[in-house]
């Protein structure tokens, strides 16, 4: 297309030749991109930060019911096939799941800890090896208190009274990791179920001592009080906290929160797309209405090439290669703005959860960009069918 | 062997209610040859230029032949892309003011019809350049350049491409009248050496007899909204 090249080199040359009135018209646009852009960087910000608050800690996504109740294996079974659960795992009565916990065999210091199951592909484990037989993560406080690492070996005591009598049922346990921090604040131990299951056998008094070396895998008919699950998604916490108390399990879960969150996201992404829409249509028709206003000053010269033998699609590309010219040459401008503007932000030390609060991403600058881009070129139209409707005949008149 | 034909070609305008007709029964330009329309303002001497620049579709045409091709019938179809490349190809055009585009250079002006044409040639620019004594303003915008040599510059743009026909209208009406016989009498001679039929408008017949351009009268038939591009030429005073 030798013509729509030539008009296009043509255009750009008209365009450096009225650069101020180019810088204008780019300075214009990226006017109303560059607030667009921050905007759009605060609230992605914003929301990631709250986002990845929520989903960094695995306990949001957790639902664990309030009240001891009865749930089979079939209940399990259940849940767990559903696409959006990503870990259920069954818990003992509450009174049932403690124990007192120290450095070694013969250390007079002990201290209470919370027992809970735990198994392969438990979030709570952050993608540490699940322990197996008898072995535990531990949180991160209690594994302080008890002052040791991975590899260690531990000594559960775990109490009963019968007849009148004090029973207690030690063992060793091997630390398999160490939990961090974040993901569980109290003083807890993770064991594997048949561990958690032996424990609760021996204190209800269903088992004598001593308790065999090696734990039996669970009795497909028994009940378990309770249950602690993970949604696989945020968003997913919200369904699966109305399933389970649609079913009349009293559950504990952040679907509050996540809700709250989903909802700011919501808002703050109408808000955004309303502003953008609205910036966006006002600078299309003002961009377009330049186009044309340039069409018009240069009726002459457009004439004048159409007589020399410009193809109407020549035209057509002079308005167009401006509009794209300047729209690609002002989404720089305004990218290079609102990064800075966005630096500046961040430095001012207004934090929302973790990770700097106005954040632009290359991605969002490219989709920035191709709008705009777009846009111009949408705006143009009218302006290059108009250019592509003038007659030669105007080109040789001086009037 | 005629470059430009023009035989029982008809146009009428409509301006409002007001309706103007114009008729060339026989305009016919050899290679080389060159004749000027000569005629009161309004008897229609620009648009017999349009017609014969391909730049206003007649109503009627029995023969209308640029350089060897049936333009009647392109504009019959609506080929309108492929009459701009007859144009680009065959035709060049000297305006009242030179029409140069201010966003390009004189060198960039005069380069113009040559890319439109596909023609690229740089020695012929600069052959033209010299010839009409402007080589030294190649590198100028037009806005840097006086009256004449941007005339002289739009001469040059329109031979750019070799073209089989040059049309120019008023080609010296805006230059001082001292400054418009010499631009005048070197158009002629740029068209006459370059083997280009040349075909201009003017309202000072003395100037295009001095040059030795063949006179045609466009005349206005009284009490009709009509004119008439006579047949024949003028004939020399005794």
């Amino acid at each position: 297309m030798p013509g729509v090249r030539l008009a296009a080199r043509l255009a750009l040359a008209d365009a450096a030749a009225e650069a101020r009135l180019a810088l204008a018209t780019l300075s214009g646009i990226a006017a109303v991109l560059a607030p667009l852009i921050v905007l759009f960087g605060l609230k992605a910000g914003v929301i990631d930060s709250l986002r990845e608050a929520l989903v960094q800690n695995p306990r949001a996504r957790e639902i664990v019911n309030q009240t001891n109740r009865t749930f089979d294996a079939a209940f399990f079974a259940r849940l767990a096939a559903r696409p959006d659960v990503a870990f259920i795992v069954p818990r003992t009565r509450s009174l049932a799941a403690s124990g007192a916990f120290a450095r070694s065999a013969d250390s007079l210091s002990a201290f209470r800890g919370e027992l809970l199951a735990t198994a392969a592909g438990d979030p709570l484990l952050a993608g540490r090896p699940p322990p197996v037989g008898r072995a535990a993560a531990l949180s991160a406080t209690l594994a302080e208190r008890l002052g040791v690492g991975e590899g260690a070996t531990i000594r559960l005591r775990v109490d009963r009274i019968v007849e009148g009598r004090r029973e207690t049922l030690a063992l060793d346990l091997a630390v398999a990791a160490v939990l961090p921090r974040e993901v569980f604040a109290r003083d807890a131990a993770f064991v594997p179920l048949p561990l958690l299951l032996l424990i609760e056998d021996f204190q209800e008094g269903t088992i004598a001592l001593p308790v065999a070396e090696i734990d039996a895998p669970p009795d497909p008919a028994r009940l378990y009080a309770g249950f602690r699950l993970h949604a696989r998604r945020l968003e997913d916490v919200v369904v699966l906290d109305r399933v389970l108390r649609a079913e009349g399990i009293e559950v504990v879960s952040q679907a509050e929160e996540v809700a709250g969150l989903l909802a700011l996201d919501r808002s703050l992404g109408l808000l955004f797309v309303a502003l953008a829409a609205l910036g966006g249509a006002g600078y299309s028709v003002s961009l377009g209405v330049t186009m044309q206003a340039s069409v018009e000053r240069k009726r002459r010269a457009l004439a004048l090439l159409r007589l020399m033998g410009m193809p109407a699609r020549g035209l057509l590309a002079f308005p167009l290669t401006q509009a794209v010219a300047l729209a690609s040459a002002a989404a720089v401008f305004a990218g290079a703005i609102a990064l800075g503007v966005a630096a500046v932000i961040n430095r001012l030390g207004v934090a929302v959860g973790e990770g700097p609060i106005a954040r632009i991403t290359p991605e969002h600058l490219a989709i920035a960009a191709v709008l705009t881009v777009l846009g111009a070129v949408l705006a143009s139209l009218f302006a290059a069918a108009r250019a592509a409707a003038i007659e030669p005949a105007e080109g040789l008149r001086d009037a | 062997m005629s470059v430009l034909a023009l035989e029982g070609v008809r146009r009428t305008l409509v301006s409002g209610a007001a309706r103007f007709m114009l008729e060339v029964p026989s305009l016919v330009l050899g290679a080389g040859q060159g004749l000027a329309l000569i005629g009161p303002s309004g008897a229609g001497k620009s648009t017999t230029l349009d017609l014969a620049a391909l730049a206003l579709a007649p109503d009627r045409a029995e023969r209308l032949v640029v350089a060897g091709v049936d333009a009647a019938a392109l504009w019959a179809r609506g080929a309108h892309d492929a009459l701009a490349a007859l144009r680009a190809r065959a035709i060049g055009y000297v305006l009242q003011t030179g029409g140069l585009l201010p966003f390009l250079t004189v060198a960039d002006n005069i380069a113009l019809p040559q890319r439109l044409a596909r023609r690229r040639d740089r020695r012929r620019i600069v052959d033209l350049a010299e010839r009409l004594g402007i080589a030294a303003e190649l590198g100028k915008w037009p806005a840097a350049l006086s009256v004449g040599q941007r005339q002289r510059a739009a001469i040059a743009r329109a031979l750019a491409h070799r073209p089989a026909v040059v049309i120019a209208d008023e080609p010296t009406s805006a230059l001082h009248p001292e400054l418009a016989s010499g631009v005048f009498t070197m158009l002629v001679a740029a068209c006459a050496e370059d083997g280009a039929a040349l075909l201009v408008a003017t309202h000072d017949a003395d100037e295009a007899r001095r040059a030795g351009l063949e006179l045609r009268r466009v005349v206005p038939i009284p009490g009709e909204a009509r004119s008439i591009v006579e047949a024949e030429p003028l004939p020399c005073p005794a």
